[in-house]
């Protein structure tokens, strides 16, 4: 253990506090952001980041195509689903990225002021860089490669979560978890 | 620090507010396909000459090169044709929808969605009268609703009807070309 979380300064467990709640509401609302956007489901991350043109059949040049299908109120009254183009998802990943990085390293100076054994230490850093990695990753390879790379942005998704629900638990209970006998 | 504050500027400036809901889509469909017991959407792919086709005609090509008609259909017969256009603007964009008859004249123009900032000036043009204008309008000809509410509304509300005549030409020219 680098410095000792429990038994640090009070502002820098108070900062840490902080952290972790600003952080905490972040990804909420990033969560209810996919949920507006992309989804949880692979099939309709599939259909945000895999371009129409992509998934049909290839139009013959010289003709234009008519498709005619019924529809229900519901569905004319539904939003178009949310597309991400090529050049949207350079911005995406240039955007996000670093900002990922950023965070999955402040969560990481947070794992190393935890009592934990080394392996768990390694392992949840692993994961909280990995699980950005797994994302974009997926994104990439949805849109690339087969629209079946959906579930890998999924598990990205949920790494992010658990990895973060993970290091909050345990910094809350490490730094304000009350010390034995200390109101004896 | 100059330019720094200059970039903050023009940040503040081009950054788009979220979208809001003027008008929910099922609304509009009951109003503008009323009559009709079953509907089915007629998607046309373009091909890049036609893109080019309905460029030349309105200045304008659909996204992935798809327009989408919604029919309302009662007994097997046409009553009417939904199409619901998006406009850009430096301030977001905004979606119309266009409703034309059986005989291919304009029914109903609503705005759907527009964003937090363009909803106070989208909704004094409307409030001034604008999508009345469009009633009656005969497919081919040009709208000019905008030019009815010039000098009664902001120079704002001005620009949003100008964009709203914009979206509507954009649907005529997609009915005239691609559904008839």
């Amino acid at each position: 253990m680098l410095y000792d979380l429990r038994h640090s300064d009070a502002r820098v467990r108070w900062l840490v506090t902080l952290l972790l709640a600003t952080l905490g509401v972040a990804y909420v609302f990033g969560a209810w952001m996919v949920g507006m956007y992309a989804g949880f489901t692979p099939r309709s991350v599939a259909a945000t980041y895999v371009e129409p043109s992509m998934m049909n059949m290839a139009m013959p040049a010289e003709t234009t195509m008519v498709v005619e299908h019924d529809v229900t109120p519901a569905e004319m009254g539904r939003e178009p689903q949310h597309q991400v183009d090529g050049a949207l998802l350079i911005q995406d990943t240039h955007v996000h990225v670093p900002m990922y990085g950023v965070i999955a390293a402040m969560l990481s100076i947070v794992v190393l002021g935890l009592a934990i054994p080394r392996w768990m230490g390694f392992a949840l850093i692993t994961l909280l860089f990995a699980a950005p990695w797994l994302d974009f990753m997926g994104m990439w390879l949805t849109k690339l490669v087969s629209p079946h790379f959906a579930v890998v942005t999924l598990a990205g998704g949920w790494a992010m979560g658990l990895g973060y629900t993970i290091v909050a638990a345990l910094a809350f209970w490490r730094m304000w978890r009350p010390e034995k006998g200390a109101h004896q | 620090m100059k330019a720094l504050i200059l970039g903050a500027a023009a940040a503040a400036l081009l950054h788009i507010t979220p979208t809001v809901t003027l008008v929910d889509r099922s609304e509009v469909v009951s109003r503008l396909l009323a009559g009709a017991d079953r509907f089915t959407a007629r998607e046309v792919h373009l091909t890049s000459s036609d893109e080019r086709r309905l460029h030349d005609a309105a200045g304008w090509t659909p996204p992935d090169d798809v327009i989408t008609f919604y029919l309302g259909k009662r007994a097997d017969q046409v009553e009417g044709v939904l199409v619901f256009m998006r406009v850009d603007s430096p301030h977001g964009p905004m979606e119309v929808a266009v409703g034309f008859d059986k005989a291919g004249a304009i029914r109903g123009v609503e705005v759907t969605k527009a964003t937090v900032e363009t909803k106070p000036w989208i909704v004094e043009a409307l409030r001034a009268g604008l999508t009345s204008q469009y009633r009656g309008l005969a497919v081919g000809a040009t709208p000019a609703a905008a030019g009815t509410v010039k000098g009664k509304v902001g120079t704002m509300a001005e620009y949003m009807a100008e964009l709203i005549d914009r979206g509507v030409t954009h649907a005529g020219a997609a009915y005239r070309l691609f559904y008839r």
